[in-house]
């Protein structure tokens, strides 16, 4: 592969990427108030387009047009700084998931990952744990008691969860043996998904992805009738919708790392008895893992409508003395198991 | 080895003691394990042992082992019964323990990782004690300036141990030794080896580095100042001089100048500082500078002799340090004042009190026949030994004054008219381990080969 | 082209760290150290060192500067109340990092002189990582959980509450 031919196919990747992270947290804002309509036994949007489907465009182009407010006594640049963090850190996770397989074209081999870096996992971890700055900073820059309890909130939140988050992607990884997410995805091939070997560790992961996410029931950060909005309370115009369109790439996000570390990736059990050519078992990898992904974000939702929020000393015991503790159970089980196993 | 894995199951235990509800059991327990470690030490002597590389426990390692062992057994029986008033007797107990383990490391290490995770245990365990007392913001300022000032001499024990690495490409001692004296004239030797320097002398507080110690030595609960300055004080000269004799005996003329004139100095400031103090405690902990002074003029004059005398100045000073600090605790616990004026006129209701502050405090001094002389008499004689005549000058006088401060207190306890005849209450334990010390300090000042003859 | 680089992170992580020092919000400090640490990650990735440069970012940026802002924020420490020093005080500081400096920059001049150990490719991996953490280095390793332990004590010991 030559050199600009390899650029041009990276940074069509990359683009592609991108878009459909934006275009899929865009409409996540229609399937939320849909779900929420379906589940108050409502309609929900139905104005903007067929079936209201513009109402994402009509959303946005709302918050383009909307006055910008910086307030006077906040720090102009930690200000606006803030929901950049936030916007993009939540876009670079996106580079090393394994969206599918590779396809082949004119004898070129063209992998569905922006990047395999050896380490995979663990970029993912630092990049989450880079996310809470936006957040810290803008709800600090803010100048706002509740912004600033917000940030905080999220802030210890997220600190708490990424602890357990980590020890159940340590078994995970004890499992696999690698760090690499293309690596843990090929793995997963028929029925052998991650979710038959580590269901503790899963359960742990997702209950973790919610609170990392802020999404209800840990919405802790932002809960409107405590703190009016929380860290985003003094945010107008474009500036508040990084922040929640931000929230919503993180979801997305959160459930494409799901879906391959633990719900085999791109990988369909029996698929490969069919006999395709390896192209189209390509192109059906990927609608796969969105399938799979399209159901945790429903999920997400449908927990959002259901469950109501915690209090935040709850939230802390249930980081601390339950999750922590279970994750370094399933550690230490997963760690006896392949002790066995492999004697 | 087995020291270190059964002081970890100590410390795990006295954990659990709190979920289990055997807190009672707790001392008894710790008192049976230590030992039983110090049997496991002692039967490794003369068989030494190096565990993958990492720790070589050598005839030096048990004998130091089993020293602090000695003077953590005696520390326990000292500090139960302030503990047991404590609600958290359970996580001081294995703090302690846990710190423990760090002082066996700092004294079998033979890789420099392993050197750093002893002194890193030690001092964490150790900052936290400081700060135990938690209504009493003097304690708070202890354990906190603790921490600060022992963070920042681990920032230069480990740059230090980079540049080493940087040179040598190892962290063992053996081969750092052959690499060292191959690039002897490099700068990075000599750059590494001060900031190594730099950094044990914070945490033997030798002067111009010991700014923390009077500070941290007073605001700390007394028993937690004992344990600081007896089992610490003794790993840290272990640890130093295991490593400064391992690795750059080879290239004494880079840093016995510059650690010459920090003795010569540490003496001045400790016996000086330590004429002007009213409390005894501020009065001990400037004592504990000085004497960090007198220890290492053996690690100036490096020799044959030096680990004996280090050995025995280390292990007697601990037990006279644990003999003062025990009548300072029960006295100020009594009289609610750590001054000297509350010692005024107690010899007769409390010769026993009077005679064991007196003997600790002379041997303190080096007067003899306690240990004390004798402890100052080895580390002259390696200075001698080594043509350090006038360093042992400037130390004698430094005794001298030494000798002034340390009668202030014999003197307030004898020749001071007495305030009160009531007799102060010493319990069963404080009274067992003030015969015990007293007895060791005369016991070893009259035959110094009970100690001797082991290294 | 790595060595431009490197040189770029390296002044770049510099700048930054004295410029964590020179502000004075301590927010902005915080925010600078964070800088400093992404660029020393930097380096350990040009170094080939990725998960040394993931672990620094998880670890320093991600947890512990996290923490500091945390506290500097419920203190609200954004007032520029440090007291003023003495003239001496500063002077003594200067002249003793100074001095410090000097004797550094002095004993790696000369360290051009010596061979350098060849470059291992792999050096930085994982895999051969794992293999000296737990082969050669396995006793430290079990040593650092007493670390641990005894940090994670004290730290609860002194947080909770005394029950009388």
């Amino acid at each position: 592969m030559t050199l600009s031919l390899f650029i041009i196919y990276k940074a069509v990747l990359v683009i592609l990427v991108f878009l459909i992270s934006l275009v899929i947290a865009m409409y996540s804002t229609y399937a939320e108030r849909k779900v929420a309509a379906f589940m108050q036994d409502r309609i929900g949007p139905n104005r903007a387009g067929p079936f209201g489907l513009l109402q994402p465009v009509a959303d946005g182009v709302k918050m383009f047009m909307k006055e910008e407010i910086i307030p006077q006594v906040s720090n102009k640049f930690l200000f606006i700084l803030g929901p950049s963090v936030a916007m993009f850190t939540s876009c670079i996770t996106g580079a090393v998931i394994p969206w599918g397989t590779s396809l082949h074209i004119a004898g070129h081999d063209f992998a569905l990952q922006v990047t395999d870096i050896n380490i995979g996992i663990l970029y993912v971890m630092a990049v989450t744990s880079i996310g809470v700055y936006g957040i810290m900073i803008g709800g600090w820059a803010s100048n706002n008691k509740y912004s600033l309890l917000g940030a905080l909130r999220a802030s210890s939140q997220m600190i708490s969860y990424e602890v357990a988050m980590g020890l159940a992607i340590i078994a995970l990884v004890m499992t696999t043996g690698t760090l690499s997410l293309k690596g843990i995805a090929a793995a997963q091939t028929g029925w052998h998904w991650n979710i038959v070997y580590q269901p503790l560790g899963f359960l742990i992961f997702i209950i973790c992805a919610f609170a990392e996410t802020n999404r209800t029931p840990f919405d802790l950060p932002e809960s409107d009738s405590e703190l009016i909005g929380g860290y985003h309370t003094e945010y107008s115009s474009m500036k508040l919708g990084f922040y929640l369109f931000a929230e919503y790439i993180n979801m997305f996000i959160s459930s494409a790392i799901m879906s391959t570390l633990y719900f085999g990736g791109y990988n369909m059990p029996f698929i490969g008895r069919l006999g395709l050519s390896p192209n189209t078992m390509a192109i059906l990898g990927v609608v796969f893992l969105f399938a799979k992904i399209f159901f945790f974000i429903f999920f997400f939702m449908w927990v959002r409508w259901t469950i109501p929020r915690f209090r935040f000393d709850q939230l802390m015991n249930l980081g601390w003395k339950i999750l922590i503790p279970l994750s370094i159970f399933n550690m230490a089980i997963t760690g006896f198991i392949i002790l066995v196993l492999h004697k | 080895m087995n020291t270190l894995i059964i002081l970890s199951a100590l410390g795990i235990i006295a954990l659990f003691a709190e979920i289990f509800r055997f807190r009672k059991a707790l001392f008894p327990l710790i008192l049976l394990g230590l030992g039983g470690a110090f049997f496991f030490t002692a039967k490794e002597y003369n068989h030494p042992q190096i565990f993958l590389g990492m720790m070589n426990f050598d005839n030096y390692a048990v004998i130091f082992s089993c020293a602090i062992l000695i003077i953590a057994f005696l520390w326990f029986m000292m500090a139960k019964n302030y503990f047991l008033q404590e609600t958290s007797v359970t996580d001081h107990f294995a703090l302690i323990l846990f710190s423990l383990v760090g002082a066996v490391v700092m004294v079998s290490f033979s890789n420099l990782t392993m050197l750093f995770l002893g002194i890193e245990i030690l001092s964490v365990s150790v900052y936290v004690l400081a700060a135990s007392d938690k209504s009493n913001v003097m304690s708070n300022e202890s354990g906190f300036k603790y921490f600060l000032m022992g963070s920042f001499a681990t920032g230069f024990l480990l740059f230090g141990i980079t540049l080493i690495y940087g040179i040598t490409g190892s962290f063992d001692l053996a081969s750092i030794h052959t690499q060292v004296a191959a690039n002897h004239d490099s700068g990075l030797v000599i750059a590494g080896i001060l900031l190594l320097m730099i950094g044990l002398a914070f945490k033997s507080s030798l002067a111009p580095f010991h700014f923390w110690a009077p500070d941290v030595y007073e605001g700390a609960p007394t028993t937690v100042t004992t344990y600081m300055a007896t089992v610490v004080k003794t790993a840290a000269f272990a640890a130093f001089f295991r490593l400064f004799s391992t690795c750059f005996a080879g290239v004494t003329g880079h840093w016995t100048d510059v650690l010459w004139w920090m003795v010569v100095l540490t003496l001045f400031v400790g016996n000086v500082s330590a004429v002007r103090q009213k409390s005894v405690k501020r009065l001990l902990a400037y004592s504990s500078v000085a004497h960090a002074g007198y220890i290492a003029i053996a690690v100036v004059s490096m020799g044959a002799a030096s680990t004996s005398a280090i050995l025995y100045y280390t292990f007697t000073y601990s037990i006279s340090s644990i003999s003062a600090f025990t009548i300072l605790f029960i006295v100020s616990r009594h009289k609610g004042s750590k001054d000297i004026s509350a010692f005024e006129g107690m010899s007769k209701a409390n010769p026993l009190l009077s005679f064991a502050m007196t003997v600790a405090m002379l041997s303190l001094a080096g007067i003899p026949p306690t240990a004390g002389f004798f402890a100052k008499y080895y580390v002259f004689l390696t200075a001698i030994n080594a043509g350090n005549t006038l360093l042992v000058l400037i130390a004698v006088i430094a005794a001298l004054v030494g000798i002034y401060y340390y009668f202030r207190v014999i003197i307030a306890i004898y020749f001071k008219p007495e305030q009160q005849l009531v007799p102060i209450k010493v319990g069963p334990l404080h009274r067992t381990v003030l015969i015990i010390t007293t007895i060791l300090t005369l016991l070893f000042g009259l035959f110094p080969n009970l100690i001797l003859g082991w290294i | 082209m790595t060595v431009y680089l490197f040189i770029i992170l390296g002044v770049f992580a510099i700048l930054s760290a004295l410029m964590v020092v020179f502000t004075k919000n301590p927010i902005h400090s915080i925010l600078y150290l964070v800088l400093t640490f992404f660029a020393i990650a930097g380096e350990y990735v040009l170094l080939n060192a990725q998960f040394l440069a993931i672990v620094n970012i998880i670890v320093y940026a991600g947890a512990i500067m996290v923490l500091f802002l945390f506290v500097v924020m419920l203190l609200n420490l954004n007032k520029e109340t440090e007291p003023h020093k003495s003239i001496l005080r500063q002077l003594i500081a200067v002249i003793a990092a100074g001095i410090l400096l000097i004797v550094l920059v002095g004993s790696l001049k000369g360290a051009d002189t010596m061979t350098i150990k060849p470059f291992a490719q792999n050096t930085g991996y994982i895999e051969n990582l794992g293999q000296v953490l737990f082969k050669d280095f396995l006793l430290p390793f079990e040593v650092s959980a007493i670390l641990f332990l005894a940090a994670m004590v004290g730290a609860v010991m002194l947080g909770k509450k005394d029950i009388k």
